[in-house]
């Protein structure tokens, strides 16, 4: 009998909670995992804890307790000198956009290329095909702090898809965007799916999952109500 | 390759964006390598003039009477147990009393009816010529004084304490000097370096966030302090040769310069002192990021 193992989930936790002082408990016992190629949504309301369960996934913040595997990377053993082998497998769409404001909108996506030392011609031409798919192209030169919140969203987000990650963590990806940029941005998004990129996308906006076939979890005052079932009135 | 290139991108933007702090800094380290390495090439010259004048240096040794070859000897034997010495040479009665009759010239004849044994026999001692000689020329004419039958032991003395004095004292200011070049480098650079950090600190946390190495992050640093080093150590370099040169202009004509050659740094030194600057001004800037490194 040759019967193969199931692939390790991308994402996995066990009992993660985190706690801020002096007694806050942003996140309690989360535990869940995520295949290889799926799209989860996070949904939950503003201080749900959405935010802090991605800085987390991303090793921005340590877990006070529990268990965290991502990409294959137990992040409690990573440190400064190997967090980059866990950073470069993920993008990270930041809530608050984290840019350089005084570099341009080519500038911005290029870092996340720059430090796994890609070509110019090649980093070139993915960010004018990302800034393409987004509605940008215009904007190429322009430095980041000239653009409007909606335009510094989605240079935000070019950057986290620019290096092809196995894994992309979006903070409300669409929150100041029009349908139209929206639906260009979840175009996007299925487009990484499709190529193998795993996605968490942390969202108050159920319009973005209503009507598609995806898995959902919802965060209540830092609890996981449910780990994964597809939203009601859709057809798996 | 795209490394060095990614590196070298990296590190000239970051300098175009605080390039009035990194002038500031090229100049402090300049100053400071124009200050150690002026009391060094006055230090040099000075060598050279102790060594010049040590060429003429010698311990003149009175005895009371002229020693027979044994005695010749046995005073050969001690005066090399001391040091080692370049020549040692007896002068008897006579043949001192003819060399003043020489000196004397035309006036010899003051010296008729003078006995030609006068004059004390001696034994004339030239030391190895170097600037060691004359730190230890004192410490030999006193241990020549201990030899029996010498009544005195003569050398110049005054000038040769006074030359010691002067190359104790520059010997401290090269010291100090060095110190301050030492001082200037690492910390200068160091809190430049630092400015620069904190004016890019959310750049640095970008790029931790995007899986830049710690290599990545700090190579620039350490290349924009080598080069301040670089830029500074030889414009300081550049500015000393210059000062050489006013130097020698003014005091061209009959002057101590004509008498003692008034050299520059050799290459070597040159190529030593900014090596030394470069590589301080890297390990300042190395100081400045280990705190920021851990974002």
């Amino acid at each position: 009998m040759n019967q193969e193992l199931p692939p390790p989930p991308v994402i996995e936790l066990i009992k993660v909670s985190k706690f801020y002082p002096p007694d806050v408990e942003a996140l309690s016992d989360i535990s869940f995992a995520i295949d290889k190629g799926e799209i989860v949504y996070l949904t939950g309301m503003s201080g749900a804890g959405k935010t802090t369960l991605i800085r987390l996934i991303s090793r921005m913040e340590k877990e006070s307790q529990g268990m965290l595997d991502v990409a294959g990377f137990d992040l409690s053993k990573l440190n400064h000198r190997t967090i980059h082998l866990l950073r470069r497998k993920i993008g990270v769409a930041y809530q608050d956009f984290k840019l350089l404001p005084n570099r341009t909108v080519a500038d911005n996506i290029a870092i996340s290329m720059e430090v796994v030392y890609q070509k110019t011609s090649v980093i070139e031409a993915r960010v004018r095909n990302l800034l393409e798919q987004l509605n940008l192209s215009k904007k190429y030169d322009t430095l980041t702090a000239e653009l409007s919140s909606g335009e510094q969203q989605r240079v935000s987000i070019a950057r986290a898809a620019a290096n092809h990650p196995e894994i992309l963590l979006a903070d409300e990806p669409t929150g100041n965007l029009d349908a139209e940029n929206t639906a260009r941005v979840m175009s996007l998004f299925y487009q990484l799916n499709r190529q193998g990129c795993t996605l968490l996308i942390a969202t108050h906006d159920k319009s973005l999952f209503r009507g598609h076939n995806r898995r959902v979890m919802e965060l209540r005052g830092g609890r996981l109500l449910t780990t994964g079932h597809l939203f009601p009135g859709t057809q798996p | 390759m795209r490394f060095f290139t990614t590196l070298l991108l990296h590190t000239s933007r970051d300098l175009l964006l605080t390039w009035k702090s990194q002038l500031m800094t090229v100049f402090t380290v300049m100053l400071s390598v124009l200050i150690f390495s002026f009391f060094y090439l006055t230090y040099v010259n000075a060598l050279h003039v102790g060594t010049e004048m040590g060429n003429d240096l010698r311990l003149v040794v009175y005895l009371d009477e002229d020693p027979p070859p044994p005695l010749q000897d046995e005073y050969r034997r001690r005066i090399l147990k001391f040091d080692q010495v370049e020549r040692i040479k007896f002068v008897n009665s006579q043949e001192a009393y003819q060399r003043f009759s020489k000196q004397l010239g035309s006036d010899s004849d003051v010296l008729s009816g003078v006995p030609d044994d006068f004059l004390p026999p001696s034994i004339e001692v030239y030391p190895l010529r170097s600037l060691d000689s004359l730190a230890r020329i004192k410490r030999f004419s006193d241990y020549l004084e201990t030899l029996p039958g010498v009544q005195k032991v003569l050398y110049g003395k005054e000038w040769i304490d006074h030359f010691h004095a002067f190359i104790q004292l520059m010997r401290i200011v090269i010291i100090l000097s060095g110190f301050l070049l030492i001082m200037t480098s690492t910390f200068m650079v160091a809190y430049t370096i630092q400015l620069s950090l904190f004016s890019r600190v959310q750049k640095l946390e970008l790029l931790r966030l995007v899986g830049a190495t710690t290599n990545y992050i700090r190579m620039p640093f350490l290349i924009e302090g080598a080069l301040l080093g670089l830029f500074g150590s030889t414009t300081g370099i550049a500015a000393l040769y210059l000062l050489h040169r006013w130097i020698k202009l003014q005091f061209s004509g009959p002057t101590l310069f004509n008498l003692v050659p008034f050299t520059f740094l050799s290459w070597p030194t040159i190529t030593g002192i900014v090596t030394a600057a470069t590589l301080l001004c890297a390990l300042g800037s190395f100081r400045a990021t280990r705190p920021i490194l851990h974002l």
